[in-house]
């Protein structure tokens, strides 16, 4: 996925990401990638200032500790981290649904139409001619 | 793993460095980010090692994958770059300069309505010679000064009090100006502003240029004082008093400001 797409959504991915548990920088990269297979990978230092601005809007609050022998800036979320999680997670089910339900039919052939075109062929019926 | 802090080669080391004079902030939070990303690079390097990759190639991959300096100070890259660094800090020595400059020349004007006050209007202003204004002028002047019957007496009194409120205009654009100084400069507390041009180049710069003025401004007082035996002298006077404690004050923060670098190399 493109990391301009993404990074209208980064606050909550990272908000998602620390609901789990505590994370150093590095580790909260590392989850948001196996989390999404890979898709998420956006220029890792992206994170950092938005780690940053959470930190200074009180949703997530930042401790150091030794981690493997280096000095590490661990992040947690705090009660209203929780809460805009919450309240924004809601917000994208609700937009993520209705946009589902928008492209409900389109989207499923457009799919059709994706797995039975054949390379160098003209498209299949489905996308071309617009017939079920 | 632990490394030397300062290895000749290390692409992480030279990366940090380019972090550390782009990032804004308190000192405190430039050296957290600068930690947090080094121990960051550290672990995609140690990942690469672990991975089977030369050490030089995990470094190269550790910085592809955490981006650009600009992607980690959150700022456009136009403004981590030392050219607008320059410019941010040239434009701060001039807000600086050119605004305590102006407050200067406000100054003078408080002077010149001193000596106004305990020398009068000849000695503030040369008056106009003879054939040189018009009737219409005099009337202008006498109708600005209804208390007088002179024409001479109410020129010296119009030209005085326009170099009073000029002065005092010039004051108020100086204060502008300082305060935008102030504005900017705790916008622009980065590093590489800071450091992009030496310590004390404002004040020095400022020392400098308001001794000039001083020194030029009390030539003239000495010239008018010799030829014109003392008439108009008020104008240049007042500016060359407020130039030379401009240029004091200027000297004075240049003292401070080198001082204050000295002790922190040693």
């Amino acid at each position: 996925m493109k990391a301009e797409k993404l990074k209208g959504h980064l606050d909550l991915l990272l908000l998602s990401v620390l609901s789990r548990g505590p994370g150093h920088g590095y580790e909260v990269i590392t989850r948001l990638k196996l989390r999404s297979d890979g898709a998420f990978a956006l220029p890792e230092g992206t994170v950092y200032p938005a780690l940053h601005r959470l930190e200074s809007a009180g949703l997530l609050a930042s401790s150091w500790d030794v981690v493997a022998g280096r000095r590490r800036r661990i992040y947690h979320l705090t009660l209203a981290g929780e809460a805009a999680l919450a309240e924004q997670a809601a917000q994208w089910q609700e937009f993520s649904g209705s946009m589902a339900r928008v492209l409900g039919a389109s989207l499923a052939r457009a799919l059709a139409a994706s797995t039975t075109a054949v390379p160098g062929h003209a498209p299949a019926a489905g996308l071309a001619g617009g017939a079920a | 793993m632990t490394r030397e802090a300062d290895v000749p080669g290390d692409l992480i080391e030279d990366y940090l460095d380019r972090l550390l004079v782009s990032l804004s902030g308190s000192p405190r939070q430039v050296r957290h980010t600068l930690a947090e990303v080094e121990a960051h690079l550290r672990d995609a390097e140690a990942e690469g090692i672990a991975a089977g990759l030369p050490q030089e190639t995990a470094q190269v991959q550790a910085l592809e994958r955490i981006g650009p300096v600009h992607a980690v100070t959150g700022r456009p890259a136009l403004l981590t770059r030392p050219s607008a660094a320059l410019l941010r800090r040239l434009t701060l020595t001039a807000a600086l300069v050119g605004g305590a400059g102006f407050v200067a020349i406000g100054g003078a004007g408080l002077v010149g309505r001193l000596l106004q006050a305990l020398k009068g209007n000849l000695f503030m202003t040369t008056p106009f010679p003879p054939g040189t204004y018009t009737r219409a002028d005099c009337a202008r002047w006498l109708a600005g000064d209804p208390a007088t019957r002179s024409c001479v007496t109410a020129m010296l009194a119009d030209h005085a009090f326009d170099y009073l409120l000029q002065a005092a205009a010039c004051g108020l654009m100086g204060l502008a100006g300082l305060a935008a100084y102030l504005v900017l400069r705790q916008r622009w507390n980065d590093r590489a502003t800071m450091t992009a041009l030496p310590a004390g180049t404002a004040e020095g710069l400022g020392a400098i240029l308001a001794a000039i003025a001083a020194v030029a401004c009390l030539g003239r007082v000495f010239d008018l004082e010799t030829v014109q035996r003392g008439v108009g002298v008020g104008q240049p006077l007042s500016l060359g008093i407020a130039a030379a404690v401009a240029a004091a004050a200027f000297a004075l923060a240049l003292w401070r400001r080198l001082r204050a670098a000295r002790l922190r190399t040693t």
